[in-house]
């Protein structure tokens, strides 16, 4: 009994599965986009709240999510931005065309990004003031490319 | 029939009063006539007043910020407005300005050539500058290059391409009294400067009324986006669940409490107010914290 509502439940799950691919074949795509951010902003948070100063500054820890925040910039490219994968047209995608019409000038915000992050992984455990100073750096990063490619969710 | 005769004579005299209050106001010569600017402090007014985010070409990035040759498309319910060229060059910017015209324009909204400008200039706000900041606004802007693009003109429709119409629009709106009145706190009354003078926050932030003023009773509670795009978020403090350090954050480096980051217009506002000292972003939260609620 037990191994047939397995099975029902694991065919019901292939095949919704199934069905949510043919509905949007950049669902998959749209989530990793997603998901990246999010790792983002959890990393963001740990150094986000020593800057704020409602953590105390620990330069292991501060140091720790720099190096995932390179690491994460690292792995943006156009790989995630298949076209097509598009705001309006990829079920909860935000990504602005223009993404695709200036592709060369994406990819620079994408090395900017880069750079921001290998400057504060230094700054991020050196000390306070230095993580203060290089949060805006990585800010600044991200929001030239949120202010250029992405629709504004209200 | 002669009650009649009698109505005529007054609704042209009424007519008439309208007309002569709506006339443009410059400020008289003698407000500005002892002042010396301070470009050094002038910097700071002029990323404080957003100047640039406005008046640079689409896209500028980086030195190009400080090159204000207009251009800047700006969608609203009356038509789209052009950011004009405030460049130095002088026949196609306005290199020839004296301090006077620099202060008409942004406190009152009077062009050199005593015409009215329409209030996509925030003047409404920036009427509640010092003329000391004025004075070094201009002394700063002084040191800017100058760029021969020549301005275009807005695209309006009748009847808003009417400029008489905006003396009216200014009796009703243009006022020297705060959004958030009464005795603050000394940062919170800095912030309150900074927000409602300098930064115009209540110029996107706050709903308008059917003519087109901001509706002091729901100040900063939120409005439709002018460009079409969604709506400019209420950020009083019943829905902006925000501490001051969080404001102080996001004014900082863009980044929200969820580590979100800004994008849109705000984007450049954060980039401005970067530039400021921390103690100036820290008042701007003091005084948002202090706005009354707006449901």
């Amino acid at each position: 009994m037990r191994l047939v509502l397995m099975i029902v439940a694991a065919g019901a799950a292939l095949a919704s599965g199934a069905f949510a691919e043919d509905e949007d074949p950049f669902a998959d795509t749209v989530e990793i986009r997603h998901g990246l951010m999010l790792q983002m902003a959890s990393e963001l948070g740990k150094v986000g709240a020593m800057a704020k100063e409602e953590a105390p500054y620990d330069a292991a820890v501060a140091g720790k999510a720099a190096a995932n925040i390179v690491a994460i910039a690292s792995v943006l490219s156009m790989d995630q931005f298949p076209a097509g994968s598009e705001y309006q047209k990829a079920t909860d995608s935000f990504a602005l065309p223009a993404i695709w019409e200036k592709q060369d000038d994406f990819l620079t915000k994408i090395a900017d990004l880069n750079t921001a992050a290998a400057a504060f992984q230094t700054a991020a455990s050196t000390d306070l003031a230095s993580l203060k100073t290089g949060m805006e750096g990585i800010g600044g990063a991200c929001a030239a490319c949120h202010k250029a490619y992405r629709q504004p969710e209200e | 029939m002669r009650i009649m005769r009698w109505l005529i004579v007054l609704g042209l005299a009424a007519a008439g009063g309208v007309y002569l209050m709506a006339r443009p106001k410059p400020l008289a010569a003698a407000a500005v006539a002892e002042l010396t600017g301070d470009a050094v402090h002038g910097e700071q007014v002029f990323w404080a007043a957003g100047c640039a985010s406005c008046h640079m070409a689409a896209e500028a990035k980086g030195e190009a910020e400080l090159v204000l040759s207009g251009g800047q498309r700006f969608p609203s319910d009356f038509g789209t407005f052009i950011a004009p060229n405030i460049s130095q060059d002088v026949e196609h910017g306005i290199g020839s300005w004296t301090l006077l015209d620099l202060a008409n324009a942004i406190t009152r909204g009077v062009s050199p050539k005593g015409e009215h400008y329409y209030p996509a200039l925030p003047y409404a706000s920036y009427a509640k500058m010092e003329m000391q900041d004025v004075a070094d606004l201009y002394a700063f802007l002084k040191t800017l290059p100058a760029d021969p693009t020549p301005s275009q003109p807005h695209e309006l429709g009748f009847p808003f391409n009417i400029r008489d119409s905006i003396g009216v629009w200014k009796l009703l709106f243009l006022s020297k009294n705060w959004a958030l009145p009464g005795n603050l706190t000394p940062t919170a009354t800095r912030g309150r400067y900074i927000a409602e003078a300098m930064a115009h926050c209540g110029e996107c932030h706050t709903p308008r009324n059917l003519l087109g003023g901001m509706d002091t009773t729901r100040w900063l509670g939120g409005a439709p986006n002018p460009s079409g795009d969604g709506r400019i978020p209420n950020i009083t403090p019943g829905k902006l669940a925000w501490s001051a350090a969080d404001i102080v954050q996001y004014l900082t480096t863009g980044f929200t409490p969820d580590f979100d980051s800004v994008g849109g217009h705000m984007a450049h506002v954060v980039e401005n107010m970067a530039r400021l000292p921390e103690s100036d972003r820290q008042a701007v939260a003091e005084y948002i914290l202090a706005v009354p609620s707006v449901e």
